[in-house]
């Protein structure tokens, strides 16, 4: 099954989809190397959406009677909320390093 | 194993006893049954059930580990619904339309009392793994309040 991104937008799922995260650029000096930390990241958070959408997907399929099994949808849902609870806690240590190094006296 | 390994596990236990539990629910449906698809009595069914990622070769290892396999380590997977060959009670029905010339009526083997503990075994077996599903869900919450 071929899943749509633009479905989770019109159809019920809304609350599911991540939104317009889009692509990450990697930054110049990582292209060379190869991988960077910035397709690292950008690899994450393609992950996190295809969670997402996973989600959206199943549980329209469940509210249209599509679904043949509950115990893929809810462990869709559940895999998708607890991926996106760890990239939030992850984001939040992100931006407190960040803040810790713009507050050093110089 | 990934991630959500232990969720995994419990998601393919979860399905195998829904499994078990329509099976049965079949059985006590067609307790009266005498007249199935091929002309004979129905006979009652039953699931097999196989523990999966038992297999021991390093390529299945290494696609399991790599989670390339698509199947769940240490999960378990319906492998057959077989038929239950014993042969049913025979009744003395004349007035039954598949009575033999003699007016006996051959019964499906399904014993209700029986089913109807395969049913509550199934229902106890589905409430277990949704308890470890959850105990695994909730220690990989936990895991995420370190980080705060």
């Amino acid at each position: 099954m071929t899943i749509d991104p633009t479905m989770a937008v019109n159809g019920l799922g809304s609350e599911w989809s991540v939104g317009s995260i889009g692509s990450v650029e990697a930054p110049a000096s990582a292209t060379e190397g190869g991988s960077g930390f910035g397709s690292m990241l950008n690899d994450a958070i393609q992950g996190l959406t295809d969670s997402q959408t996973q989600a959206a997907s199943a549980a329209q399929a469940l509210a249209t009677g599509q679904a043949t099994d509950p115990t893929a949808v809810v462990m869709a849902v559940e895999r998708a909320q607890l991926a996106m609870q760890m990239a939030s806690q992850i984001r939040t240590k992100a931006v407190e390093a960040a803040q810790t190094i713009f507050q050093t006296q110089v | 194993m990934s991630m959500f390994g232990g969720m995994e596990i419990s998601a393919s236990a979860l399905t195998a006893q829904r499994l078990r539990m329509n099976v049965t629910a079949e059985n006590i449906a067609n307790a009266e049954t005498t007249r199935g698809a091929d002309g004979n009595p129905y006979r009652r069914k039953e699931v097999t059930l196989e523990a999966v990622g038992q297999d021991g070769t390093f390529g299945a290892q290494l696609s399991r580990a790599m989670g390339t396999s698509g199947v769940v380590a240490g999960g378990v997977q319906a492998t057959a619904v077989t038929e239950d060959e014993t042969d049913g009670k025979l009744v003395y029905d004349p007035g039954h339309p598949d009575a033999d010339a003699q007016g006996y009526v051959r019964l499906p083997n399904v014993d209700t009392v029986t089913e109807m503990v395969d049913l509550i075994d199934a229902q106890r077996a589905y409430e277990a793994n949704v308890t470890a599903m959850s105990a695994a869900k909730q220690m990989f919450a936990k895991t995420l309040e370190i980080l705060r």
